[in-house]
């Protein structure tokens, strides 16, 4: 049980009493005015009189660094560890990681959008070189040296022209406590110094992974630990009539049934106990059935009301670019296509359910969860409990990988309702059906498009828009603006908290929708915001959430389909077309690289119409912007004709993403997303009846298995290590929906707009009915 | 009525007391033994992250009830299978590989890989996919694990 004693340690224990030199974050958090968003740190860790630090190295010279960014499975931890290491001149092996604990890591919002790296090492990196600073200056009085003749390695300093004179870290440190405060002065190395970021170091989570030996959030036990299950409604809008506490009074280890409003569950000494109990318990549940019949999903969609106070100032009435005039360019154009794109609703599908441990007591409350909010969820659920922020403690516990917002938040609620009905620990683990039936699902959407092409085969209108819900329905805002609200929580809903949750407008499912082109002078490009959704509240009452991407990858669907749409109908190759609407020079780069791995060959699509039952095609997608990753994908596919299966057997990649932390670990994250995606692109969707979600397990909601994956991933990193790291995770996944969609049009020649691209679909499509 | 039951689990007895016959193995192993190895993942045998061996053969311990499970039947989970000081061919080869991500199907993943080289020493990749079928993973890590399997046969 190291891991758990690591866990509830204390950190001014750990640091008390031994030799240490800790760097503060209270001076950073100062900088937090200035400079917000760019040092990403929030107001809510401890307070800055518990001195607290972002990281401390102890006597024996091993450093340890404490972050509020949550590791989600990605390997980010690791690459936070690289960059500090570097930038202290220890050796990877003396550095260790302290993650997210309300009371001894400092806020560092949401980990979130690929963004560890590229956002929240800053000043991580930071503190580390003021730290490699102090030691400097330390050893230029031991030495008598003055600090610029004084050269860091491996945790010792010695001097430039005479190295055999040195001092290591760990006898500077001694026994003496050193406090640093964070300047801002102090220049982190240049890039061409770098000695372990940039090289493929091996994630340090994935020896006790495969030992069998690392806690997950489910693996967590406390001291007198009970177990509970909910029991939801059979119906999104269900409330409960009665209990019948008879059906379950003679049960084997119960200890309490618990209801909050419609918030019910069952608290049991066993874990068995506690699933015999929640499946015996007899509720009668109000009648609940206004789904909208699942067949009508998208025209109820595109029906629904505007949400019209929920768009920003900068983007009134939900345009996110206007430009020239559309109408006129499609008046005088030669040729003129329209088309619909329609997108299911996703499960995040996280192999682990969610859950939870809560222990409230009178003088306070601790809370286990994998929330990627460790913040925000916190003081939603003070805010639940009626209590200040600091009597709730919440230890971030890695769980099942999470690809966004899944239930790891509304757990906690469950956990710290049968808590404080019973007075003991209790956790909770969500089943399967609870997991699926209740988390919060990526967005369905309806978009329309018209383009209108000259004579020359160039775009002369660009008319594009969506209707989308939220994507973003976390107890905690993104930054800058921050905070929690339980509201947010369908748990909290259930629970009868009846005050609305956060709400952010549409921006979070608004990136990607205008094109990447630059030469394209007639554009309107308009996201039309239905507002927050969840089962308990709102319009559609199907709850949505964030997942991989946000609304990105449906957005990116639309725009590189429709622009291969304009490809064919102006007869050219699709990457020539789109290096003729001029992409920015990072994407044109990644483009022909792509191009260029991949052997493409230059022809408009489609394809030449195969005798066999096997059609092959390729496609293109490409995404990005001046600041971000931009990423070019191609997808070869084989469809079969007879049976509709459609296979992807290879995947090409380039991507530029600014300097590379850890290659391996790119890649790594790379081939996961474009597997997850492709899952999603051929077999995902969401089905519902009039009162519920009914794909409640893997039969329901099959997902990719290995012989449905590619032959190959090859991947081509961009080298721009001029450029600071940006996002790795998400972006080359959204090069997979429209890639394969277009691969899929090359293949058989029919364009197929509708997610998931099933055999029915293909079949349909076949027969003339797409 | 309340039945205790004495089980093999790498090699050392566990005691377990519970009310109903029928409860599944993986309960016992996870809160009785305090193993960390097999996972809930759906409670239905669908997924293979709750995969452990019994007398060798892959079983998915979420549905398997503990009544069906005998004191002489030799159970071995992730933990058994090698230690860090001692790692089976398959947990080396998935470090050498990076062949996880948040990790949590890893346990049905090498259980099942383990228990299909014994039956097939050197399997060809097609016959790797088709042994791991019906295993879910949802971080993509798919072809990853593909060559783990595949390392560890040519080890």
């Amino acid at each position: 049980m190291n891991a758990m004693f690591e866990k509830t340690f204390p950190r001014r224990d750990f640091l008390k009493g031994a030799g240490a030199l800790v760097v503060g974050f209270t001076l950073a958090n100062s900088m937090r005015a200035s400079d917000a968003a760019a040092m990403e740190i929030g107001p809510y860790g401890p307070p800055v009189d518990q001195v607290d630090s972002w990281l401390a190295i102890g006597e024996d010279g091993r450093a340890t660094l404490f972050t509020g960014c949550c590791e989600l499975g990605t390997g980010s931890s690791t690459g936070l560890m690289q960059i500090m290491a570097e930038e202290l001149d220890v050796a990877f092996d003396r550095v260790r990681l302290v993650g997210p604990d309300t009371s001894r890591t400092p806020d560092q919002f949401v980990s979130s959008g690929s963004r560890t790296i590229s956002a929240h090492s800053r000043p991580i990196r930071q503190a580390a070189a003021e730290a490699r600073a102090a030691l400097v200056e330390l050893a230029a009085k031991r030495l008598g040296v003055p600090a610029e003749q004084l050269a860091t390695a491996n945790g010792v300093v010695s001097v430039k022209s005479d190295p055999a004179k040195k001092v290591t870290y760990a006898e500077l440190v001694g026994g003496k406590q050193f406090s640093v405060k964070v300047t801002g002065k102090v220049k982190p190395k240049a890039t061409n110094e770098y000695k372990i970021v940039g090289k493929s170091v091996r994630r340090v989570d994935i020896p006790e992974k495969v030992f069998g030996t690392f806690t997950y959030m489910q693996d967590v036990k406390v001291e007198g630990m009970l177990h509970g299950r909910i029991v939801r409604p059979p119906a999104h809008g269900a409330s409960v009539v009665s209990i019948d506490e008879s059906s379950v009074a003679h049960m084997p280890g119960l200890v309490k049934v618990v209801r909050e409003h419609d918030l019910v569950g069952v608290v049991c000494k066993r874990e068995e106990q506690a699933i015999a109990a929640a499946q015996a318990l007899k509720i009668t549940w109000s009648n609940w059935a206004d789904l909208p019949d699942m067949k009508d999903l998208h025209s109820t969609l595109h029906n629904l009301p505007e949400y019209s106070e929920g768009y920003p100032k900068d983007a009134p009435g939900g345009v996110l670019t206007k430009s020239g005039d559309v109408d006129a360019g499609l008046t005088n154009a030669a040729k003129v296509v329209r088309a619909t794109y329609l997108s299911p609703f996703n499960h995040h599908a996280s192999i682990g359910p969610s859950c939870a441990v809560a222990d409230v007591r009178a003088d306070g409350t601790t809370l286990y969860c994998g929330t990627q909010t460790p913040y925000g969820t916190r003081e939603a659920v003070a805010k639940f409990m009626g209590l200040p922020n600091e009597r709730v403690r919440l230890i971030y516990t890695e769980a099942s990988g999470c690809y966004g917002q899944n239930g790891a938040d509304d757990v906690t609620i469950d956990a710290i309702v049968l808590s404080r009905a019973v007075g003991k620990p209790v956790r909770v683990q969500w089943s399967r059906a609870d997991e699926n039936g209740w988390e919060a699902y990526k967005a369905a959407r309806i978009s329309e498009c018209v383009g209108g092409l000259d004579q020359n085969g160039k775009i002369v209108s660009w008319q594009a828009r969506t209707f989308g819900s939220s994507g973003y329905s976390r107890p905690e805002y993104h930054e800058p603006k921050h905070g929690g609200e339980p509201g947010s929580l369908v748990t909290a809903q259930l629970a009868g908290w009846d005050k609305p949750g956060l709400e952010e407008g549409f921006s979070g499912a608004a990136g990607n929708f205008e094109p990447v082109y630059e030469d394209m002078p007639n554009k309107r490009v308009v996201f039309t915001y239905l507002g927050p959704t969840s089962h308990r509240q709102g319009p559609l009452r199907i709850r949505v959430g964030s997942m991989r991407g946000v609304g990105s990858p449906d957005n990116i669907f639309v725009a590189e389909c429709f622009m291969d749409e304009l490809a064919a109908a102006a007869g050219m190759d699709p990457i020539e077309f789109r290096l003729k609407h001029q992409p920015r020079p990072r994407g044109v780069a990644v483009l022909k690289a792509a191009a260029q791995l991949a052997k493409w060959e230059t022809r408009p699509s489609h394809s030449k119409p195969s005798s066999g039952d096997i059609a092959y095609g390729r496609g293109v997608a490409m995404l990005g912007s001046n600041t971000d990753t931009n990423v070019a994908g191609i997808f070869e596919v084989a469809v079969n004709k007879k049976t509709g299966v459609v296979q992807v057997q290879r995947a090409v990649i380039a991507q530029d993403c600014g300097l590379v932390v850890n290659p391996d670990a790119v890649k790594n994250q790379i081939e996961g997303g474009i597997i997850q995606s492709i899952s999603r692109a051929l077999k995902e969707e969401v089905t519902f009846d009039r009162s519920r979600v009914t794909s409640l397990d893997w039969s329901t909601y099959p997902i990719i298995t290995f012989n449905e994956i590619p032959d190959a991933i090859d991947i081509v990193l961009v080298d721009r290590s001029d450029l600071p790291p940006m996002r790795v995770g998400e972006p080359a996944s959204e090069s997979v929906w429209p890639g394969v969609a277009n691969a899929v049009y090359d293949a058989i020649g029919v364009r197929l707009r509708q997610l998931p691209l099933t055999p029915a679909r293909v079949l349909a499509g076949l027969a003339g009915n797409a | 009525m309340a039945t205790t039951k004495t089980l093999r689990v790498n090699g050392k007895a566990v005691t377990a007391t519970v009310d109903d016959p029928a409860t599944p193995l993986l309960y016992v192993l996870r809160n009785d033994a305090g193993l960390h190895g097999p996972r809930f993942g759906c409670g239905l045998g669908q997924c293979g992250s709750c995969t452990v061996h019994i007398n060798g053969e892959p079983v998915r311990s979420c549905t398997r009830p503990l009544s069906s499970v005998g004191a002489r039947d030799e159970i071995v989970t992730l933990e058994g299978l090698g230690t860090k000081e001692k790692p089976h061919k398959l947990q080396t080869a998935f470090i050498e590989e990076q062949a996880v991500q948040c990790g949590y199907c890893i346990n049905g993943m090498i259980m099942q890989a383990a228990a299909f080289l014994k039956k097939n020493p050197k399997p060809s990749v097609p016959e790797i996919k088709t042994a791991m079928q019906n295993n879910l993973c949802r971080c993509g890590t798919h072809m990853r694990i593909v060559r783990a399997i595949k390392r560890a046969s040519e080890a």
